[in-house]
C-alpha cells in the first residue's frame, strides 16, 4: 500500500486544565492532561490511540475535533489550522469531523426520538430538509443495521447495541471524512461489540472514512487499527504499524500493557510470562520528571528521572520515547527475565 | 460432599413491568480450594447467583425455590442473624467497584479490624495487628500507616486491596469476587490478579469469579459455568470451554472476541439481542440467536453430559435431534430433570 497523505496532522498539542484555590481563585496548578503529542492520521486509516485512565487520550480527541480548546499546538485538518479558528469559521468543518461517544446511554438525548437525533444535524448544517431529510434518515438507519421505523423511538426503547448504531448513524448524516471514536464499544457486551466493531470496519471501505479509535483495550484496538499510539499521562511513549508495535514492542510500558492483557485460551495463559507493573498511574498534576514512567519502569536508571527522553524513529514510522531504547540502538529491553537483560 | 452447593435456584424480581426470573433453576458445586468462572453478558444472571448465595438481594427480589448448600446446610433456611455470622467469616465477597463497597467515614483498618473483632472475637489489639498483617499480605506499602486512611486516599487498585485484605481477613471458605477487576485499568488488573491467585494458593479459600472477560477466566480459573439468560448454559473443566465449546453460545462468544494474539480477521458476531426476560424463548433462551437452531429448540432444554464433568444445555446433542441437526454433533447423555420452562409471562 502507498502511503497515503495525511488527513490530520497533531504538532505538540498540549491541553492544561488549571485548577484553582480561593476566594479569589488564584491558579495554583494545572492538569497537564495533553502535554506535548505528535501525530499523523492518515487519510482512510485507523489510528488506534490506547492508554489507561488519565493517560489523556479522551482529552487528545476532543482537543484534535475542537470540542475543548487547546493550550498549545496545531491540528490541521487537511492542511488547514484549526487551532484559533473562531466558531463561525469552525462549523464548516464541523461537517467533515464527528465524533462517536462511549456512553450510548448518556449520549443521546433522551427527549429526541431517534429520527430527530439523527436528522438535527442535517438541519443544522442545511444539508436536507423536510420530505429530503426524512429519507435520508432512513436511509442512514438502515446503513447502520436497524429499521426505517426505527425512527419514530426513543433512545430508552433500544439496547446498547442498538443505541450505539444510533451514535453511528447521528455521526454519519453529514457525510464526515473523519471520525473520532471514543471508546465506542467499551460500555457493550462480547456479543454485541462484535456487531458494532463490524459496522465501523464496514462504514470505513463504504466511504473512505478515517478513524481515530480511542480505547483502552488493546484487543479490539489491534483488530481494528492499521498504526497504534500508546499514551501514558499526557504523552505519547511509542507509535507504530500495528502488528510491528504488537510483535516488537519497544518502550517497557507498551511491553507491560500487551503482556497485562488476559487471551481467552488457558493454554496459552500458562505459558505466558507476564510483566506486573509496580505501583499506580501517576496524577498528571504533578507527573514525575524526565521519563514519565520511570517510577513504574523495570530498567530506568539515573538518566531516565532527569532527562525528558526524545521521541526517535527505529524502524520506518515506529517511534518510541525511552532512554534505554535509545542507549540500546533501538532495542527493547528484555523485562519478562524477571530482572531485565541489559545487554 | 461439594463445600458449596447450589440447587434448582430460582430468583426473581418484581419490576415495574412484571415478574423476572433473574435466575432460574440453576445447580452448580464449588469444591473446597477451587476456583470456579461464572461467566455471562449483562442479564444473564450471573450477580443475582452471588447475591442470592450471600442472601443480600434488594427489597425487590426473592429466592423462589432451590437450596443453597453450604457445607451441607441449606442456607436458604438460616435467620438473618444467622446469616450475618456466615456472612464474612465463611462465605466472603467482594465486588466490582470498592469506593462504593467501602464505608468512606472510617478509616480502612477500622473496616478490616471490625471484621475480625466481630467473626473471631479478637480483641481491639489483636484486631488492629491482624489488619496490619493482611494490609501486608496484600502488598500495600507502608501498611501501618496505611490503616489510618480513609478510603478516598487510596487509589483504585489499592482499594480493591484493601476490599481483598477485608474478605480474607477471617479466613472464609469461600471467596465470592463479583467483577473485581472490571473497573480496573489493564496493568492494575494484572496485579490484582496475580494478588487473588497468590492468596488463593496461601490460604486455600474456594474462589467463585464473577466476570464477563473470557481472558480473566482463562487465566485464573479451573472450571467455568458459562450463563444465558438466568441458567447455566454450559460448565466445564477452562480447558474444556475454551478448546471444545459445546454450545453455539459458548462458541459465539470465543469466536466474537478480538484477540491480542491474532489479528485482522474479521469477527463473527453473535447476531441479534440478548433476551429479554420477561419475554422469554418458549424453549433455548439462546434459540432465537443461534445460527443452528432446529425446530426441536423450541422446546425446554436439558443439560447433556459429555463425561469427564463437561456439561452443556443444547439440542444439538440429543438423538430426537437427527434428522433437525444443522451440524454434525454427537450424542451426548441426556441428564434427566434438568430441562427448566421458561416462566410463564407474569403481568401485575
Amino acid at each position: 500500500m502507498s502511503k497515503a497523505p495525511d488527513l490530520v496532522v497533531v504538532r505538540d498539542l498540549k491541553k492544561y486544565f488549571p485548577i484553582t484555590a480561593g476566594i479569589l481563585q488564584r491558579h495554583v496548578a494545572d492538569v497537564k492532561a495533553v502535554d506535548g503529542i505528535d501525530f499523523e492520521i492518515r487519510a482512510g486509516e485507523t489510528l488506534g490511540l490506547v492508554g489507561e485512565s488519565g493517560s489523556g487520550k479522551t482529552t487528545a480527541g476532543r482537543v484534535i475535533l475542537r470540542l475543548a480548546d487547546a493550550t498549545a499546538g496545531s491540528v490541521t485538518f487537511e492542511g488547514r489550522e484549526l487551532i484559533g479558528l473562531n466558531r463561525g469559521e469552525l462549523r464548516p468543518l464541523r461537517k467533515e469531523m464527528q465524533i462517536i461517544f462511549q456512553d450510548p446511554y448518556a449520549s443521546l438525548n433522551p427527549r429526541m426520538t431517534v429520527g430527530s437525533i439523527i436528522r438535527e444535524p442535517l438541519e443544522i448544517h442545511n444539508i436536507a430538509h423536510g420530505a429530503a431529510a426524512d429519507e435520508r434518515v432512513q436511509e442512514l438507519l438502515r446503513l447502520v443495521g436497524l429499521q426505517p421505523q426505527h425512527a419514530n423511538r426513543y433512545p430508552h426503547e433500544f439496547s446498547g447495541g442498538q443505541r450505539q448504531r444510533v451514535g453511528v448513524a447521528r455521526a454519519l448524516a453529514v457525510g464526515p471524512k473523519f471520525i473520532v471514536a471514543d471508546e465506542p464499544v467499551s460500555a457493550l457486551d462480547v456479543s454485541i461489540q462484535a456487531q458494532v466493531i463490524n459496522l465501523l470496519q464496514d462504514l470505513q471501505q463504504q466511504f473512505g472514512l478515517t478513524y481515530l479509535f480511542i480505547a483502552h483495550d488493546l484487543s479490539v484496538v489491534r483488530h481494528i487499527s492499521n498504526r497504534v499510539a500508546v499514551m501514558y499521562v499526557g504523552k505519547i511513549v511509542e507509535i507504530a504499524d500495528r502488528d510491528r508495535l504488537y510483535d516488537n514492542p519497544l518502550h517497557p510500558y507498551t511491553q507491560a500493557l500487551l503482556s497485562a492483557i488476559p487471551i481467552p485460551d488457558p493454554d496459552i495463559e500458562r505459558r505466558r510470562k507476564r510483566i506486573i507493573l509496580t505501583g499506580d498511574i501517576p496524577s498528571p498534576v504533578n507527573p514525575p520528571s524526565g521519563c514519565r514512567f520511570h517510577t513504574r519502569c523495570p530498567v530506568a536508571f539515573a538518566r531516565c528521572s532527569v532527562e525528558v527522553p526524545a521521541f526517535n524513529e527505529y524502524e520506518p514510522g515506529h517511534r518510541a520515547a525511552c532512554h534505554w531504547v535509545e542507549e540500546h540502538g533501538g532495542k527493547a529491553p528484555d523485562l519478562t527475565a524477571g530482572s531485565a537483560v541489559v545487554a | 460432599m461439594a463445600l458449596l452447593e447450589v440447587r434448582n435456584l430460582k430468583t426473581t424480581f418484581k419490576t415495574e413491568d412484571g415478574i423476572v426470573a433473574a435466575v432460574n433453576g440453576l445447580s452448580f458445586a464449588v469444591e473446597p480450594g477451587s476456583t470456579l468462572g461464572i461467566v455471562g453478558e449483562s442479564g444473564s444472571g450471573k450477580s443475582v447467583t452471588s447475591l442470592s448465595i450471600m442472601r443480600l438481594l434488594a427489597s425487590n427480589g426473592r429466592i423462589e425455590s432451590g437450596e443453597i448448600l453450604f457445607k451441607g446446610e441449606n442456607l436458604l433456611l438460616k435467620s438473618e442473624a444467622e446469616m450475618r455470622k456466615i456472612r464474612g467469616r465463611d462465605i466472603a465477597m467482594i465486588f466490582q467497584d470498592p469506593m462504593t463497597s467501602l464505608n468512606p467515614v472510617l478509616t480502612v483498618g477500622e473496616q478490616i479490624a471490625e471484621a475480625t473483632r466481630l467473626h473471631l472475637g479478637l480483641s481491639n489489639r489483636d484486631a488492629t495487628a491482624k489488619a496490619v498483617d493482611m494490609l501486608r499480605l496484600v502488598k500495600i506499602p507502608a501498611a501501618e500507616k496505611r490503616l489510618k486512611d480513609y478510603p478516598h486516599q487510596f487509589s483504585g487498585g489499592m482499594r480493591q486491596r484493601v476490599m481483598i485484605a477485608m474478605a480474607l481477613s477471617c479466613d472464609p471458605a469461600v471467596l465470592i469476587a463479583d467483577e473485581p477487576t472490571t473497573a480496573l485499568d489493564v496493568t492494575i488488573q494484572a496485579q490484582i490478579i496475580e494478588l487473588m491467585n497468590e492468596m488463593q494458593a496461601r490460604l486455600g479459600s474456594a474462589i467463585v469469579l464473577i466476570t464477563h472477560d473470557l481472558g480473566v477466566v482463562a487465566e485464573t480459573c479451573e472450571n467455568v459455568l458459562v450463563m444465558y439468560g438466568g441458567n447455566m448454559v454450559e460448565f466445564g473443566t477452562a480447558r474444556q470451554i475454551f478448546d471444545a465449546p459445546k454450545m453455539p453460545y459458548t462458541m459465539g462468544l470465543l469466536e466474537s472476541l478480538p484477540r491480542l494474539d491474532q489479528a485482522g480477521s474479521r469477527l463473527v458476531p453473535i447476531e441479534g439481542q440478548p433476551p429479554n426476560l420477561l419475554r422469554m424463548p418458549p424453549g433455548c433462551a439462546f434459540e432465537p440467536r443461534c445460527r443452528y437452531r432446529m425446530p426441536i429448540c423450541k422446546e425446554p432444554v436439558a443439560l447433556y453430559d459429555f463425561g469427564a464433568g463437561h456439561l452443556a444445555r443444547c439440542f444439538l446433542y440429543d438423538q430426537r435431534a437427527e434428522g433437525q441437526k444443522t451440524i454434525p454433533a454427537e450424542n451426548a447423555t441426556l441428564i434427566p430433570g434438568t430441562a427448566v420452562a421458561p416462566p410463564q409471562e407474569t403481568r401485575r
